[in-house]
């Protein structure tokens, strides 16, 4: 891990865990991220051409459009499954599954547990360059049909899902 | 068979560029009228009455906004990341330049000032970027009560308090070496070191200094003829010289945005044959965001104190 990878990486979990409440700041995430973006585009230009092609191939799937996230970064929305994923500023995507899925994925390696909260249903992913992107889109194709599966569990089950 | 109707790809190319150009100089140009506006309000309102609650806005909400107006005028263009970095960059180049000629504003206040400007307006156009991606009519009004949250919230917590900068120097000679020399000191031979020195920020070049009495005036003489006029405070030989800073000059570099009130130097005996010199600097600050200024402004401070008293070192340590 080289010297400003690790700086990026350093930064962004220091304020994401220490620093949560600056999230409430109005425009503070959105601030934040665009530090990240501008840092990650001077030391790590193949993240931003990742990211560039993600988004293109995210578009791609149906029903996909792009939202800000509310914590800063892309958001990638589905019209009927809402949130699917996000990606920061310094190319780390977040995608959501279920709570064994993500867990599978953990176990094989290529994917680690959310920077946030690690034993959620949420993973996250860094974006290198854009050989990373298949991957990335599959699995935010995994996060479309386990949302679509959850909904559906919840349609059976409406008092687990409120609770 | 070309389509007569059909614009040559030059012509497009062009198009593309005039695009961008005109993103950034309207992104520029709602900056600059809603800086004017701001302005105009300041007048109206003093500062005490709450005009410090429209102040706020100009430092991180109006760049954020230029950005997103720029933003409206790329959205055809559907630019990608790093179309969009490189339209902030220019437009905050633009920016820069614009109040350097237009607003007369000091060149080393903008080069401080840039990092963040270029922050706020790239988070504003990646902000549009997404927003206008989709539906370009669509009015975003929930950021509104966030950015009023954010213009009214921040300056309730905000103080006008003096800071202080102090920086330590150990000298291997004696108080009664060291004094003399830091009571008042001829032009200092060594070039500047400090990067922003070297662009033409001023820097500290010698002191004059009438007597050695409270109440004596003192003469602070920077590169380029900047002069700050101080009055002894406090003057306990061997141990302390306070002096107050009674007029600062009118450099666009100070005005309105920082003011220095107070200086002194203290002599500490480490009973070892050498003493620590202590250098500290008050000063108030006048623009926002806080944070941000306050880390340059001890950054400068630093290496004004740093070139005074590694002078006052050298000095010393030749007379014992």
């Amino acid at each position: 891990v080289s010297g400003s990878r690790a700086f990026d990486a350093r930064v962004f979990l220091w304020v994401v865990r220490h620093g949560r409440r600056l999230a409430r700041i109005p425009t503070f995430p959105y601030l934040f991220d665009a530090l990240l973006l501008a840092w990650t585009s001077l030391t790590r230009p193949s993240r931003v051409a990742a990211m560039e092609l993600l988004e293109e191939k995210a578009l791609q799937i149906d029903g996909v459009t792009l939202r800000t996230h509310r914590f800063g970064g892309i958001e990638f929305h589905h019209e009927t499954r809402g949130e699917l994923g996000h990606v920061h500023g310094h190319g780390l995507l977040d995608v959501r599954l279920t709570r064994k899925l993500a867990g599978e994925l953990i176990e094989k390696g290529r994917v680690r547990g959310h920077h946030v909260f690690p034993a959620s249903r949420w993973i996250s992913f860094q974006l290198e360059k854009k050989e990373d992107v298949s991957y990335a889109i599959q699995l935010l194709e995994l996060a479309r049909q386990a949302v679509r599966r959850e909904c559906a569990a919840a349609s059976h089950f409406p008092r687990e899902r409120s609770a | 068979m070309n389509n007569e109707n059909t614009p040559s790809r030059p012509f497009i190319q062009r198009k593309r560029w005039l695009r961008w150009l005109a993103g950034m100089i309207v992104g520029n140009l709602t900056i600059a009228i809603l800086y004017y506006g701001t302005g105009l309000l300041l007048r109206a309102i003093p500062y005490e009455s709450g005009g410090d609650l429209i102040l706020w806005p100009s430092f991180f909400l109006v760049p954020m906004f230029g950005g997103l107006v720029a933003s409206y005028i790329w959205r055809r263009l559907n630019p990608r990341i790093s179309g969009t970095i490189g339209g902030a960059v220019g437009t905050t180049l633009l920016g820069i330049v614009g109040a350097a000629i237009v607003f007369k504003e000091g060149i080393i206040c903008l080069i401080i000032f840039s990092p963040l400007l270029l922050v706020v307006i790239l988070a504003g156009t990646l902000i549009g970027r997404i927003w206008f991606k989709g539906d370009p009519t669509l009015l975003r009004c929930s950021v509104l009560p966030l950015l009023a949250v954010m213009a009214i919230g921040e300056p309730l917590t905000r103080t006008n308090q003096p800071r202080v900068v102090t920086d330590e120097l150990v000298i291997h000679a004696s108080s009664a070496k060291i004094w003399p020399e830091l009571t008042a000191f001829p032009t200092i031979p060594e070039p500047p070191a400090f990067w922003l020195f070297r662009i033409g920020l001023p820097y500290p070049q010698s002191t004059t200094n009438v007597g050695d009495f409270v109440g004596a005036d003192r003469r602070c003489i920077f590169s380029g003829g900047a002069v700050f006029k101080e009055t002894i405070a406090e003057f306990v030989p061997r141990v302390k010289l306070t002096f107050d800073i009674v007029q600062i000059p009118k450099d666009p570099e100070l005005m309105g945005h920082l003011s220095p009130t107070r200086g002194e130097f203290r002599l500490r005996d480490n009973g070892d044959g050498t003493c620590t010199l202590i250098g500290s600097t008050w000063y108030t600050l006048h623009v926002r965001p806080l944070w941000y200024f306050d880390w340059w402004t001890q950054y400068i401070f630093r290496a004004v104190h740093l070139r005074v008293m590694e002078d006052i070192r050298r000095r010393a340590e030749a007379a014992s």
